[in-house]
């Protein structure tokens, strides 16, 4: 635990020293509004990286919007200033989009957790995919029912035993890395809430990205996860951009993207883009629909037609 | 004299019987008549039976007939299953391969005719060329019409369907048929027009940017027409992968800004019932239309209820303010719509708008001539309208209940909003004095809100005796009260269009005429007689219910009225 406080507190120093006084700083960032997190909860790491990504990429919380389900990773946007909406369980996905194709020029990042993205939220993750909209979505997969205190979640390992499942998870756990690799996703990405440096990089990469990012973030829970700890994931991540590894490839990402146990890599596992659903729609040519001007005439000539 | 005569076609899915339709609706409408016209089908895409039923009138007409004077008979099953409704001068046609069983069938070799026109494809052509010249009709005025139609399809089709109408034509032009009538040349006297489109014309007339939607009968009428015109406007038409995502989605947009909207049934309401929730504690302005079908559950996918209203008037999870709406007519379901989202966005709550399957599908003429708004106010401040846009707090306690209402990355102001409970910044909270101001906020609208609502329409609304229904049932009750009228029967209606929250006092005043109320609504229970009761007290007499899935026929109405007024 110490050693994280000591990254996040060198990562904080490192952002404020990089812009120094101009433009955005890390306490642009600062809320106010009290954090409702477990001590030690693997959210703040989290937390952290998405300032330290923003004030790199140098985005104004005037600028930002954040949407969210509903969890402990959920509760993400009120811990940090920004324009935000948190939403529903499982339905951040659909309102993103929505919001998105009201005014394109939105920065949208999305927070998510194991439950609200791949149990309640399952068939809009999919569909998000298959529209490639331009937005961040980060799931802080904890593999385990945070806010409602301990249940399994669609992440969970095979056999964990909880509360709610005494005689263990006997389900397969979801891969949303190669569900949505198998969607065509085109960045596909691993960060670990312990490695704060890492994730922040992987969040700015998933920012600049044109069209859909997704980034499952392990995250310990201190809570209610006994297996996934801070330490049993430290013995088994490695970092893809120490590898060179090159995410151009399918078939090496699916690959990567199953890696699970011994070894587990973080880092962007597949990056290739193509159009985005705001590419595909020829309206949005003419600028984002909310800026676009109501025309009595038009619409009379049409209603005479009628 | 007057013209009234009520043609039905009828075969199986596929057969083309709509086209046929089409067609006698466009004829009629060039010649300055009257028609409305009704679908019925079943939830299947080939066979089964399914018919188009147009009344044609010399008068403004809002409501079927129940007898026919001419049957087309596409297949003999059409003839089994409505030889009883032919008026007893009434005529059947039928293709010659058919059996014939009555003498009142006229055979015509439909198939042999348009294989002789170019294909068995033109049946559905010759059959409405025999259904012009029964009725009279000058050939020119079918010729205008299948140009309009097959104009654009290329000349050899256009060619085809001129032969084929006109072998239908000639076939039976000199049998004489006694509701044939003169034609007089005249103007069209509006435009052929069904409520799905009513509605998406209301859209744009509401400045509605985003139309999301799962698909869903009797509702997607509405989309394909939004789909048809969104080249042509800043709007975009997403299909959905469920109802839930459809409504989170216009929730997206609205809150960022623009005006959005949904169209489902019943069903699909229900999964929307918990962004339903969210638009109301997160007033968000949104505008969802529910084309009621029997249900519960899939029910009858492709017919017509009034079975949602106390369903919708409070589908929640707790309580928050909505509007909810129920047009009775074509041109009002224009007007209301773009009001819906008016109101919406003033108040900040949800507006519902109830429609059938009735009103989506079947066709009228509208003489009124629709008007597009002069300019669409928004109700959205910008930093320039805040006092201190770094402190600003969406969901600001105010007197009417409404908070300035900022958008998203639009300036300083940061917009905070969330679905938990939450202070007057957007943070959540769980503090007792949050949550109570925070519900009385959002209660606080109602009374304005219910100033916004208009009475029922009233219809001899001074008659001690008034039938009461609401909604796409005005036609059929009109004619009911036209006909109890004409044989002395004194007799008036209220049709309810602004149903919620419940215009107390308009509705007081405009029940307090009559003595006893007749509800005549497409539900087993008497869903608006119950409404009625609980907020202002009327009892009614008698409910007139039907539930069968099927458009009211005037003449149901004044059977069961004189049945139950004796």
């Amino acid at each position: 635990m110490t050693a994280d406080l000591i990254t996040q507190t060198k990562l904080l120093k490192a952002s404020n020293n990089m812009r120094g006084d101009d433009m955005v700083s890390i306490k642009d960032y600062e809320s106010s509004y009290k954090n409702h997190w477990c001590p030690g909860c693997g959210n703040f790491g989290i937390l952290t990286a998405m300032k330290d990504a923003f004030v790199n990429l140098g985005i104004p919380p005037e600028q930002l919007l954040i949407i969210s389900g509903i969890g402990q990773a959920a509760k993400t946007p009120h811990f940090l200033k920004c324009n935000m909406f948190h939403a529903l369980h499982g339905r951040a996905l659909p309102l993103a989009t929505g919001a998105k194709m009201a005014n394109h020029d939105l920065k949208i990042l999305v927070n998510s957790g194991d439950g609200d993205c791949y149990g309640e939220g399952g068939n809009h993750f999919m569909h998000a995919i298959r529209r490639n909209v331009d937005l961040s979505l980060l799931v802080h997969n904890n593999k385990t029912y945070g806010l409602t205190k301990g249940q399994a979640s669609p992440t969970s390992d095979f056999g964990m035993v909880t509360p709610l499942q005494p005689h263990g998870v006997i389900s397969e756990p979801f891969n949303g890395l190669a569900v949505a690799l198998s969607l065509g996703a085109g960045f596909v990405a691993r960060g670990f809430s312990g490695n704060m440096e890492h994730l922040s990089r992987l969040i700015q990469e998933g920012m600049k990205h044109k069209g859909f990012s997704l980034i499952d973030i392990m995250q310990p829970c201190v809570s209610f996860n006994r297996v996934n700890t801070y330490d049993w994931y430290k013995k088994r991540v490695y970092d893809l951009f120490e590898e060179n590894y090159d995410p151009d490839d399918f078939e090496n990402a699916m690959n990567l993207a199953r890696q699970w146990g011994e070894k587990i890599p973080i880092g962007i596992i597949y990056q290739k883009e193509k159009p985005t659903f705001i590419d595909r729609i020829e309206i949005f040519n003419q600028g984002p629909l909310i800026s676009q001007k109501y025309d009595p005439g038009r619409l009379q000539a049409l209603l005479s037609g009628a | 004299m007057g013209i009234d005569i009520t043609i039905k076609i009828g075969g199986e899915a596929g057969q083309g019987i709509q086209t046929v339709g089409h067609l006698l609706a466009l004829v009629c409408q060039d010649a300055g008549l009257y028609i409305m016209a009704i679908n019925d089908f079943e939830s299947r895409i080939r066979g089964g039976h399914s018919f188009f039923q147009i009344r044609i009138c010399n008068k403004p007409v809002q409501a079927p007939h129940h007898k026919i004077h001419l049957l087309v008979a596409l297949n003999q099953e059409t003839y089994d299953l409505h030889r009883e409704e032919l008026d007893s001068d009434g005529l059947a046609v039928m293709d010659k391969k058919e059996k014939p069983a009555e003498e009142n069938i006229l055979m015509v070799p439909f198939g042999d005719l348009a294989m002789e026109a170019g294909g068995k494809l033109f049946s559905n052509t010759v059959a409405a060329g025999a259904c012009c010249a029964l009725l009279g009709t000058p050939f020119e005025l079918c010729k205008t019409v299948l140009s309009q139609q097959f104009g654009g399809k290329g000349p050899d089709v256009l060619e085809k369907n001129f032969r084929a109408a006109e072998l239908g034509y000639q076939a039976v032009k000199d049998v004489s048929f006694k509701w044939a009538f003169e034609w007089e040349p005249d103007t069209p006297k509006g435009s052929l027009i069904d409520g799905s489109k009513a509605i998406a014309l209301g859209a744009l007339a509401g400045d509605c940017r985003l139309a999301a939607f799962y698909p869903m009968s009797p509702a997607t009428g509405i989309m394909a027409h939004l789909a048809s015109f969104s080249d042509r406007f800043p709007l975009v038409v997403e299909q959905a992968e469920d109802e839930i995502a459809a409504v989170n989605m216009i929730i997206g947009a609205a809150f960022a800004g623009v005006r959005a909207m949904t169209s489902t049934s019943g069903g699909g309401f229900c999964l929307m019932t918990e962004g339903l929730g969210l638009a109301g504690i997160t007033e968000t302005p949104i505008v969802i239309v529910n084309a009621q079908r029997p249900g519960p559950a899939t029910g009858l996918p492709t017919r017509t209820a009034q079975g949602d209203l106390l369903f919708v008037i409070r589908a929640s999870q707790d309580e928050f303010p909505r509007f909810v709406f129920a047009p009775g007519t074509p041109d009002e379901a224009f007007k209301i719509t773009a009001r819906a989202f008016h109101l919406s966005e003033k108040y900040q709550v949800p507006s519902i708008i109830l429609m059938d399957q009735y009103l989506a599908d079947s066709i009228f003429i509208m003489e009124k001539q629709l008007t597009a708004p002069e300019y669409v106010e928004r109700h959205i401040v910008q930093d320039d309208g805040i006092e201190n846009p770094a402190e600003y707090k969406r969901f600001v306690i105010t007197p009417t209940g409404v908070s300035p209402r900022a958008l998203p990355c639009a300036g300083k102001a940061l917009v905070v909003i969330s679905s938990d409970e939450h202070r007057e910044d957007g943070h959540i909270s769980e503090a007792i004095d949050d949550r109570i101001s925070m519900v009385d906020k959002r209660n606080a609208k109602v009374p304005y809100m219910i100033k916004e609502m208009n009475p029922p329409k009233e219809y001899h609304g001074e008659s001690e005796t008034l039938l009461v229904g609401w909604g796409s049932t005005e036609g059929a009750i009109k004619e009911a009260v036209d006909r109890l009228r004409a044989e002395g029967i004194d007799v008036g209606c209220l049709n309810f269009v602004d149903l919620w929250p419940f215009p107390h006092d308009n509705a007081k005043t405009a029940l307090n005429k009559g003595k006893r109320f007749f509800m005549v609504e497409q539900n087993s229970t008497a869903q608006l007689g119950l409404l009625i009761k609980e907020r202002i007290g009327f009892s009614f007499s008698e409910a007139i219910l039907k539930y069968d899935g099927r458009p009211y026929y005037p003449n149901e109405i004044v059977e069961s009225f004189k049945q139950y007024a004796r």
